[in-house]
């Protein structure tokens, strides 16, 4: 996936809501995106699902291009077989059409007319993968929100896309919601197809991503693996947020208890600082 | 409420079994030949020797008498009654309420015209007991009927409950903000703009939404649309088709010839 130099502006805007966004994602690569609101991060998604330019109108100037293919080039319909767009709230992604879980996950592959025997594997595949064959006779209306997310992403999941984009897929999700989500994000990372998520909570991308790019205004202002980004001064002053670890070690820092160079992002890592803590007094 | 979406009845029956589109046909053929047969007992013979008979084949004989006296049979009794009273035909008076006559004539035209709309609505009862939505859509879309158009017709019903969910919702969190919604009728329809605002601009950011997401699974694909579910049309279908549009001509063709 390579993007050069992309900037977009929406209808009856006078600011771009991206600037001049130069990215290459490798294949299989787990890119999380974070960002204050009105940074472009729903945008850039819709960018590179290709609903930009095919669905929001506006001037889209620079390359976006997904395994070899270039989006003005391609049609929407076409596109979407090979990025997968799944958003926030998993109730508006519900077609509607449908009374039956199973339909529901049936759905893109009747539209994109793959043959019966090969929908019903595809969709007791992906329904095993995201751990919801329970479901499969369920209306999806009467589900839980966390269970409807799955359902949500499984739907696109099905359609077998190289790129899954997730734009806050649990932003609506209590905790629980939440870790099932991540969990099926995970899965599909594991399995080698390229993720890019849109995701407010750090904690859960420290664990899980290969690299974590900050957006600002419609730019790119840091782009690294997670432990240099996530621990990054400039963001608390850019108001992005932060993993709770990394806030606990910066105030380890100024009471003189944290004697690690590098600040920890996840919670093994704020441990084994701490411990060093330990055996320092224990030697001493 | 939300498991139940539509009046399908799953049952294993002759009638279930038949494709959607023969039902259509029968329900299209039944009111056609009761409002256009040029004999008096066509309708209530249709619905005796016919339509109930029918809800016994398709097993759903329970769930349409429910239906029958609790809404059609109503129903069409008013409209018996509001004929019978206020159509000024004929002169054979049999008896007066106050200054209004019941002749013969009345009586007769009130019976057929209530009898037809019986006909016609039990007709479509059976066959929206029988028949799920989706594979009625899915024959309709295989026979040529646009995606686009079965996808609205569709949606629309499922849509529908949880848009009155979603008003019962802002209903209360208006109230609980001090809406008057019990008061006097005026004070009611001004409280509707709190109510209509939200639910109308909420449902535009959702059309918006859904429209992404749908096309995120290939709704306008160019592709020819495939389908999960095999819908037999067999020989016996066509037949019955064939049977009931040569019936449908037959009745026309009397009424005129007999006119």
């Amino acid at each position: 996936m390579n993007l050069q130099n992309v900037t977009y502006k929406y209808p009856l805007t006078e600011t771009p809501a991206l600037q001049n966004i130069s990215l290459q994602v490798n294949d299989g690569e787990f890119v999380a995106i974070i960002g204050p609101n009105g940074a472009g991060k729903s945008t850039l998604c819709y960018t590179l699902a290709g609903f930009v330019p095919h669905f929001f109108k506006g001037e889209l100037t620079g390359l976006v291009e997904v395994a070899g293919i270039e989006s003005h080039n391609s049609s929407l319909s076409e596109w979407v077989l090979n990025v997968g767009l799944a958003f926030q709230n998993p109730f508006n992604q519900i077609s509607g059409a449908k009374y039956t879980v199973f339909e529901e996950l049936a759905f893109g592959l009747e539209n994109i007319g793959i043959p019966r025997e090969e929908m019903k594997t595809r969709v007791e595949d992906a329904m095993k993968l995201t751990d919801i064959s329970d479901l499969a006779e369920r209306s999806p209306y009467s589900l839980s929100g966390g269970q409807q997310q799955r359902v949500a992403l499984t739907s696109i999941l099905v359609m077998q896309p190289k790129v899954l984009v997730l734009d806050e897929p649990t932003s609506q999700m209590d905790p629980i919601g939440t870790r099932e989500v991540f969990g099926v994000i995970r899965r599909m990372a594991e399995r080698g197809m390229t993720v890019i998520l849109v995701e407010h909570k750090v904690e859960w991308i420290a664990q899980f991503a290969d690299r974590v790019i900050a957006l600002k205004d419609g730019q790119i202002f840091l782009d690294g693996t997670p432990s240099e980004v996530l621990t990054s001064p400039l963001l608390q002053e850019n108001g992005f947020g932060i993993s709770r670890y990394t806030s606990v070690a910066r105030k380890a820092i100024e009471m003189g208890l944290w004697k690690k160079d590098r600040l920890p992002i996840t919670l093994d890592e704020a441990v084994e600082g701490f411990s060093l803590l330990n055996t320092d007094e224990t030697s001493s | 409420m939300h498991e139940r979406l539509s009046f399908y009845i799953k049952r294993d029956s002759a009638l279930h079994h038949l494709n959607p589109l023969t039902k259509l046909t029968l329900v299209f053929g039944l009111v056609l030949i009761s409002f256009l047969s040029p004999w008096y007992w066509t309708p209530h013979t249709l619905l005796m020797l016919v339509i109930i008979p029918l809800s016994f084949i398709g097993k759903v004989n329970r769930e349409f008498f429910r239906a029958f006296l609790r809404l059609i049979l109503p129903a069409a009794s008013f409209l018996f009654l509001m004929q019978a009273f206020f159509q000024p035909i004929g002169g054979h008076v049999i008896f007066k309420i106050w200054f209004l006559d019941i002749t013969q004539e009345s009586l007769m035209f009130a019976f057929r015209n209530a009898i037809r709309i019986i006909v016609m609505v039990s007709s479509f009862t059976l066959f929206l007991l029988t028949t799920h939505p989706s594979e009625l859509m899915s024959d309709l879309t295989r026979r040529g009927l646009p995606g686009q158009f079965a996808y609205v017709i569709i949606s629309t019903l499922q849509i529908l409950p949880q848009m009155q969910a979603k008003a019962q919702t802002i209903i209360s969190a208006q109230r609980s903000r001090g809406l008057d919604t019990q008061s006097s009728f005026f004070r009611r329809v001004g409280s509707l703009g709190p109510l209509v605002g939200p639910l109308v601009f909420g449902s535009l950011v959702e059309v918006e939404e859904r429209a992404i997401a749908i096309e995120a699974r290939g709704f306008t694909s160019t592709h020819t649309k495939t389908s999960l579910y095999d819908i037999p049309d067999t020989n016996l279908d066509r037949t019955i088709r064939w049977i009931l549009i040569a019936l449908v001509i037959l009745v026309i063709a009397l009424k005129i010839w007999l006119s």
